[in-house]
């Protein structure tokens, strides 16, 4: 007897139009997401390539469909660690932590993160620590679902089992009496038809190319930093400055962790060039005098509409040169970006205020034990093997489907197509068919 | 008395706010005629600028809404939804863009805020007078049509019979595959077993009707249930469908369209597609010496072909791979722009054509010619700065690709548009991809745009869903947004059903009156402007709202 449910891992862009794909359809889904709130990396996305649409915009009405729909059971704070039977049948054992925060009372008023003791002194992972939360916090104004969660790492009244003399502030101030210490690590049995894998990506941490400074010389950023510095509602809200000055110079560096045997990454990150374009542009639209060079290997903008906007990019003076740099280092005050130009076969020097690194993608923390405890296996880098190249979202294990950069980098399209091609997949299983 | 009106300015994070001062404009709209009161809020379209509404609609304090934010196209569904679950009728409600047209177009703070004043106080003119409109429904035939069947459509169709529905699968040639069958080998693993295994799963199902070396002539009705007439070899047939996929494919560059590179005029010179067919064959070229041409039809303006073909890259590395490990002491040259290797385990491909010895030189010919002791190929290497000649035995062409032939027509039977380069449109580049504007039908493979054989895979099981996801509800449901006659004015002059493009006017001879079929109409409106005696109206358009929402606009106000 088939189970008529599925569910899906993962509450980012994959996992959403997975959820929304099979619910849409009339079958029920549970949507596991390991933080307190769906979104993923798009929903720190500031603008999104090649029509410079708003991120937030686009993303924030799935999120809301995602957390009223009806047939979507989201279970957050929840990690699945037991998967037993076949497709068709599974029992999966999921593990939800507490929120502490009773999401039937809390209405987001936001006096608890007000109140906290430790308001201001956490960074906010959101924001990639360039802004900063407190102990009980909600990461973004759109969070969805719109309740605050307690980290239970930096939480006094958690980790030490004591905050302040008398007692946590947030319990306090609470109008709703929504805050409760007492909640309790939670585990959950659940029988399903299908599984959908969309556990997405991690960046590549940009420290492990000591060469170019990251993380010591002031300046030095990722592409994702500055997405969220774009941002209108981001950290900086929009601002892009270093040292509290406008930069007048700044430096792209693509392949940041790709195409690299040296970090044990040869592969391509597949969004990284479109990423660096677009950002590009904003940089020169808010900076017309500001001289923007990209340095690059290959610009692989192969996306549909991308060509015609890297053309675009260069138009608009963005200065596309040839080589990658050997190291990035601080000379009088600035920045300076040294490599050789292939093009020209001599050596350069580009000054900067800023400079960005293409970070590439990774298959996210936890990938692996995931992997494990599905009985699924990992690629070369860690990603989650396709049982055919040719079929991208098919694992091995019948009933499991993959959706996603879990599987592989992919850009926005690609990663829409690919999920809902998962659900379509896990909807063939479910509704009897022979799919899997 | 009128309904209370509640009015909610978005500020967009900053978007909106940014430029046109919030504040001023919420104070100066309250107080309008009928507006009980206006709220502001930094993302009217998150969870709790939602709830704002909510609760006011709840309270009975507002029956009516005016939403002013971002274009319509983004959120107006949004917020209709919440009049919805509120048990208020959605269409009585307004949606006032003061982002795109207003914030992101008026550096000037001063006329942006005044313009979106006058923008809102104007439709309020209209909001006071909308009528209560209610969705309507029809029934769903469990079918899908799908057009074309390569690995996409194949593809495709197989998950919608696995899903439980039917399948009418149309494919101009003689049989099925198309170019993944033709050329039978992928990047990283062969294709036939691939191909065969859908094949055989797809044959003789029972829910399957199959129409070889036959063509869509026109397609009527609307999503859940389309008439489609095919042509087929033994005459026109008619099937009923709920959706339907395209799922075309592509055509490969025609290499003479560059005469520059000696297609078709010198011998020796060759297509990627036919180097494919001779190594599957295992007819492996005598050339001891050869060069790759990338990029031929692609990314190049001269020939109309601004785009990357995103395979022609893989499909040089695999074959100049092959040619290297059957011939291994033969010279093998790849001229390329960028090397763009970027699917799972294409990059590893890459490197080991270029291990194996295979040269890659940064420069796209500019010309082939015959010299004395072989094809000569003139090019600037653009990493030495230098113009260079190569001399080789033969040359191959890497073709990009383009929209398959007969698109045009497709696209004006099926009326989904194309995009500038002639591929089918997409409802959206980043969350709707499968989707096209026209409701109901779906997008799969190279049709939307150059895909390689995964991609095009995953595309195809997506399509599949969406074209499927509505059958289970056993109805669909429409927008009640649709044209009307009044019989009473209606002098069945047909000059609207002249004017109609989508075929959804009938004069009912009985009567001497038009009549609208509902689910065939689109609401555009230009029945409702043809029509000499104001008989036709276009919902939420009807005079008596839409003319003093004008007049506000022109003649201005307090």
């Amino acid at each position: 007897m088939t189970v008529p449910r599925v569910l899906v891992i993962g509450g980012g862009i994959a996992g959403m139009v997975a959820s929304l794909g099979v619910a849409e359809a009339g079958f029920q889904v549970y949507l596991v997401e390991r933080r307190p709130w769906i979104g993923g990396r798009m929903a720190q996305l500031d603008k999104t390539f090649p029509t410079l649409d708003c991120a937030s915009c686009i993303i924030t009405p799935r999120m809301v469909a995602v957390g009223s729909h009806p047939l979507v059971h989201l279970l957050t704070l929840s990690e699945v660690v037991k998967v037993d039977g076949e497709a068709g049948a599974f029992r999966v054992t999921v593990k939800r932590r507490p929120r502490y925060v009773d999401e039937s009372k809390c209405t987001a008023c936001g006096r608890c993160a007000d109140a906290c003791r430790l308001k201001g002194r956490i960074p906010n992972e959101f924001d990639m620590g360039l802004g900063s939360r407190g102990a009980i916090y909600l990461a973004f104004p759109q969070a969805v679902p719109m309740k605050y969660a307690v980290d239970p790492e930096r939480c006094l009244q958690v980790s030490r089992g004591r905050c302040g003399k008398d007692g946590p502030r947030c319990v306090e101030v609470c109008p709703n009496d929504a805050i409760d210490f007492g909640q309790r690590e939670e585990v959950l049995e659940l029988e399903v038809g299908a599984i959908v894998v969309a556990t997405g990506y991690d960046p590549f941490p940009a420290q492990a190319k000591p060469e170019y400074g990251y993380g010591r010389l002031e300046g030095v950023i990722t592409i994702l930093e500055l997405e969220r510095m774009l941002s209108a509602s981001g950290p900086t809200e929009g601002e892009i400055t270093v040292g509290g000055r406008e930069p007048e110079g700044v430096v792209f560096i693509h392949c940041v962790g790709s195409r690299d045997h040296q970090v044990g990454n040869p592969y391509c990150s597949r969004v990284c060039c479109t990423v660096v374009a677009k950002q590009a542009l904003l940089l020169k639209e808010r900076f017309p005098g500001a001289r923007v060079v990209v340095c690059y290997m290959d610009v692989r903008t192969f996306g549909k509409g991308y060509e015609a906007f890297y053309e675009r990019v260069q138009r608009a003076g963005v200065i596309y040169r040839r080589g990658l740099p050997a190291e990035v280092f601080r000379r009088d005050g600035k920045l300076v970006v040294r490599g050789e130009d292939t093009l020209l076969g001599r050596p350069y020097e580009e000054e900067a205020d800023l400079v960005v690194l293409a970070t590439g993608i990774r298959p996210s923390e936890g990938t692996a034990e995931l992997a494990s405890v599905l009985g699924l296996e990992l690629d070369d880098y860690g990603f989650l093997q396709e049982a055919d190249p040719h079929d991208p979202l098919v694992s091995p294990r019948p009933g499991v489907f993959l959706a996603g950069c879990c599987q592989g980098p992919k850009d926005i399209p690609d990663t829409v197509a690919q999920a809902s091609g998962a659900a379509s997949r896990a909807l063939a299983l479910i509704r009897g068919g022979s799919g899997g | 008395m009128a309904d209370p009106i509640g009015i909610y300015l978005c500020h967009c994070g900053g978007n909106i706010s940014g430029v046109v001062r919030v504040h001023e404009l919420r104070e100066r709209l309250k107080g309008l005629d009928g507006v009980a009161l206006v709220r502001d809020y930094p993302f009217m379209c998150s969870d709790p600028g939602q709830e704002l509404i909510r609760r006011d609609l709840r309270g009975g304090g507002v029956r009516r809404v005016l939403v002013a934010a971002c274009s319509p196209a983004l959120h107006e569904r949004t917020f209709m939804k919440v009049l919805e679950g509120e048990g208020i009728n959605p269409y009585l409600y307004e949606h006032v863009d003061i982002r795109e047209g207003c914030s992101w177009v008026h550096p000037d703070s001063e006329e942006a805020t005044s313009k979106a004043y006058e923008l809102i106080r104007a439709r309020l003119e209209r909001l006071r007078k909308l009528r209560p409109f209610y969705p309507m429904e029809h029934k769903v035939v469990p079918r899908v049509l799908v057009i074309g069947g390569g690995l996409a459509g194949i593809t495709a169709a197989l998950d919608v019979l696995e899903a439980g529905f039917g399948v009418v699968l149309v494919e101009r040639s003689r049989e099925l595959g198309g170019w993944a069958a033709r050329l039978g080998r992928g990047f990283l693993a062969p294709l036939e077993g691939f191909i065969r295994q859908k094949g055989e799963a797809l044959m003789g199902h029972p829910r399957l009707s199959l129409y070889l070396e036959s063509e869509v002539a026109s397609l009527e009705g609307f999503p859940g249930d389309f008439r489609a007439t095919i042509r087929t070899p033994r005459g026109e047939e008619v099937e009923e469908v709920g959706s339907v996929i395209l799922a075309v494919g592509f055509r490969p560059f025609d290499a003479r369209k560059k005469p520059e590179y000696g297609y078709g005029r010198f011998e020796g010179v060759i297509t990627t597609v036919e180097l494919e067919e001779m190594l599957r064959e295992g007819r492996v070229p005598e050339a001891q010496r050869v060069a790759f041409v990338h990029c031929v039809g692609s990314r190049d303006h001269q020939v109309g072909n601004p785009y990357c073909s995103r395979v022609c890259c893989t499909v040089v590395a695999k074959q100049a791979l092959e040619l290297k490990r059957q011939r291994p002491e033969a010279r093998i040259y790849a001229l390329y722009m960028d090397v763009r290797t970027f699917g799972k385990g294409y990059e590893e491909l890459y490197e080991e054509a270029q291990r194996a010895g295979v040269i890659y030189i940064r420069g796209n010919p500019g010309e082939v010619y015959p010299g004395a002791g072989g094809l000569r190929l003139r090019y600037e290497d653009t990493l030495l700065g230098r113009a260079r000649e190569l001399e080789v035995d033969l040359v191959v062409l890497a073709v990009g690709m383009e929209p398959p032939e007969g698109n045009e027509a497709l696209a004006r039977i099926l009326r989904v548009p194309l995009d500038g380069d002639g591929f089918f449109l997409e409802a959206h580049p980043k969350l709707a991809p499968l989707e096209t504007p026209v409701e109901g039908v779906y997008l799969a493979g190279c049709c939307q745009g150059p895909k390689d054989i995964p991609d095009t895979v995953s595309q195809a099981h997506g399509a599949a869903l969406r074209a499927t996801q509505f059958f289970h509800r056993g109805r669909v449901v429409k927008d009640p947004l649709v044209a009307e006659v009044d019989p009473e004015i209606c002098t069945g002059c047909r000059i609207c059903e002249a004017v109609c493009e989508f075929g959804a006017l009938h004069f009912d001879p009985r009567r001497r009156v038009m009549t609208v079929e509902e689910f065939s109409c689109k609401g555009c409106g230009a029945c409702a402007v043809a029509c000499p005696s104001g008989a036709m109206s276009l919902r939420r358009y009807e005079s008596q709202g839409f003319l003093p929402w004008m007049e506000a606009l022109v003649v201005g106000g307090p």
